[in-house]
């Protein structure tokens, strides 16, 4: 599990959801969750929190990836590889922090992915989780 | 034509025998059920014993006791001016010491085998002991007491030995239908002897069937 | 607020033991007792209650003294203000539905209450039956709505919901939490049930051989990070496979079998037989009516 510590910096409530947008390293990643500040109490700007996402739910992707409609990307170079038959764990350096992301194998060689790299870690808004 | 009034003077006898003994037998009985007391075996053995005791044994301590060439009888005569030798009232409370058992076991176990959950929570519920017996307890005892009632009732129609000690055999004062069967016998007056002991027979025999019936749950459909 | 220190000597099936807690509990919280069998938790809630006398102590509830044993002061479980729903329910077999609860009253109390009680326990079919023609669910909300008609100030419920089966169990929970809220009640309840602990408590007491182990939030005492994740099951681990860098548990959740793919750092602390809470986000279940 990748866990980055950030702020609270921005709320927008819709009914029953939230898209919270909070800021770590100063940089934005924004996370949809079905709470508001009355069921979720740390819900303010400005608290501290964590930012939660499972290596799985890592994009991988390079060169431009603005065409995409996923909203978290972090640009990063890549720090290790433990590839096996199936699939590959990488360590990507990037400006929020180290990452590990879990990618399949054919997707690793697709993409020529080799230490030092320079790739693009995505993730997207709902699979984002929050924790005080 | 037999004589009439031994039986109704038993039946008068178990009567109020039984009701004395429901109002001593329910505050004894929920002591006995609920007591931590370390004195508790020796009440229920005093409880018990008329059960394994030969009648006449308790009649012959109780007819000492009550005598007027004793103390305690003549302080019972000559200051409450209560004759109980040779008496209904001498009678009646031989007939509650040895038909106390009769009533109280049944009571006990009826306490007993409440959930102890009913008492304590009728007391979180901010009820009094009292209010708890009357209203919580003593109506989910139901058939316990059934039974107490009619087994002391019943009890009591079938005692001789202690009738006979302390009552003696005074006709319309203490000579009840078992004695009567025996004085009649005595005098070879099988078919009045016969008649008595008929009465009695399916007298006690009815009652102690409904008390089956009612307990086994086989009334319970009439009851609906 | 209610202080509660209290010492008792118990003889359980374990053998002697010493219960010995010391505790404050907020007012408006709800606050569980977790522990094995025979820790003395029902002698906690017994003591509290008036119906089980410690060795020494002192309860003050909301600042009046409901226990001192320097200077004398016990009250009798009929004057301490507290409802108690106790694990056999302890419905009064000779009343209907409505007479438990009216019983519960105190001499020129107005009955409005037992109406409005019967009324949001939703008992109203069932007011005029007796105890033993009702369902254990049914018995659980009846015990519930009687121990309120007093408005305690102290609700206690004694494992209330072991005996019911997992769906009753669910509709019961929200019933206790409604109940609470609506009141504003602070209440005590004996639990097992980690999910359940999880959903209710503000407040968790791990009571181990008659101590309190740890204390807190239920987060602080099981140990879990509170997610903003919705779909969340505790469950026990029956096997573990790793495979590359990532363990496959096989858990136990309720009735079902699931498997979950954890990694290295999340998995490698982990052993069969450990109870754990699994969390996700709730976009990614797929929902299929199936009945």
């Amino acid at each position: 599990m990748n866990v980055l510590k950030g702020n609270i910096h921005k709320l927008t409530v819709s009914n029953n959801l939230t898209l919270v947008s909070t800021k770590v390293n100063n940089i934005e990643i924004f996370a949809i969750v079905i709470d508001t500040v009355n069921s979720a109490p740390y819900l303010q700007e400005g608290n501290a929190i964590d930012v939660l996402f499972k290596e799985t739910e890592v994009i991988i992707g390079i060169g431009e990836t603005n065409e995409l409609s996923i909203r978290n990307q972090f640009i990063g170079k890549i720090e290790s590889i433990n590839s096996n038959e199936l699939l590959s764990k990488l360590v990507i350096k990037t400006s929020v922090g180290y990452i590990n992301s879990i990618i399949t194998t054919h997707s690793l060689k697709r993409l020529n992915l080799e230490i030092g790299t320079l790739v693009t870690a995505m993730v997207k808004t709902n699979e984002i989780m929050l924790s005080e | 034509m037999i004589d009439w009034q031994p039986l109704i003077l038993t039946f008068k006898l178990a009567f109020i025998t039984t009701i004395i003994l429901l109002f001593v037998s329910i505050p004894l009985a929920y002591w006995l059920a609920y007591t931590k007391s370390k004195l508790k075996p020796v009440f229920e053995t005093f409880v018990s014993m008329p059960l394994v005791l030969p009648p006449t044994v308790i009649g012959f301590y109780l007819l000492i006791a009550f005598s007027p060439s004793n103390s305690f009888g003549s302080w019972l005569n000559n200051w409450l001016g209560i004759k109980l030798v040779f008496s209904f009232e001498g009678l009646l409370i031989a007939s509650i010491i040895y038909s106390l058992p009769f009533m109280v076991h049944p009571i006990q176990a009826g306490f007993s085998n409440l959930p102890k959950s009913l008492k304590d929570m009728s007391y979180v519920l901010g009820k009094s002991r009292t209010t708890t017996i009357i209203k919580v307890l003593l109506p989910n005892i139901k058939t316990s007491l059934l039974t107490g009632i009619v087994l002391a009732f019943a009890h009591t129609i079938g005692e001789f030995g202690v009738v006979l000690m302390i009552g003696g055999n005074i006709p319309g004062k203490t000579k009840v239908a078992s004695i009567a069967v025996y004085d009649e016998v005595e005098s070879l007056n099988y078919d009045a002897a016969n008649s008595y002991s008929l009465i009695l027979f399916a007298l006690t025999f009815t009652i102690l069937l409904v008390v089956y019936l009612i307990n086994g749950g086989y009334l319970n459909h009439i009851k609906k | 607020m209610i202080e509660i220190d209290i010492h008792k000597k118990l003889t359980s099936s374990l053998g002697e033991m010493d219960l010995n807690i010391q505790t404050t509990i907020t007012k408006g919280s709800l606050v569980t007792l977790y522990g094995n069998s025979g820790a003395g938790k029902t002698s906690i809630l017994r003591i509290i209650a008036g119906l089980l006398q410690p060795n020494s102590g002192n309860i003050i509830v909301n600042g009046e003294t409901w226990l001192n044993s320097a200077k004398r002061i016990n009250l009798k479980p009929q004057r301490r203000k507290v409802g108690f729903v106790f694990q056999d329910y302890a419905l009064f077999p000779n009343m209907t539905v409505k007479e438990n609860l009216l019983f519960a009253l105190n001499k020129g109390d107005n009955t409005k209450i037992v109406n409005s009680l019967i009324e949001i326990i939703e008992l109203g079919e069932l007011q005029n039956r007796k105890p033993e023609t009702l369902s254990g669910g049914q018995k659980q909300r009846v015990a519930l709505a009687r121990a309120l008609v007093q408005k305690p100030s102290i609700l206690m419920l004694d494992e209330p919901l072991s005996a019911l089966d997992s769906e009753i169990r669910f509709k019961l929970q929200q019933y206790i939490l409604n109940v609470h809220k609506e009141y504003n009640l602070t209440t005590l309840l004996i639990s097992h049930d980690i999910s359940e602990i999880i959903r209710m408590s503000d407040k968790v007491l791990e009571i181990e051989f008659g101590k309190i182990t740890r204390q807190g939030k239920p987060n602080q005492v099981f140990n879990y990070k509170d997610l903003s994740a919705k779909f969340q099951f505790t469950g026990t681990i029956i096997e573990i496979k790793t495979q590359d860098f990532l363990y496959i548990l096989t858990i136990r959740i309720g009735k079902d079998l699931v498997k979950v793919v954890a990694d290295e750092t999340e998995g490698e602390h982990l052993k069969a037989g450990d109870k754990i809470l699994v969390s996700a986000k709730a976009f990614n279940p797929i929902i299929h009516k199936i009945g």
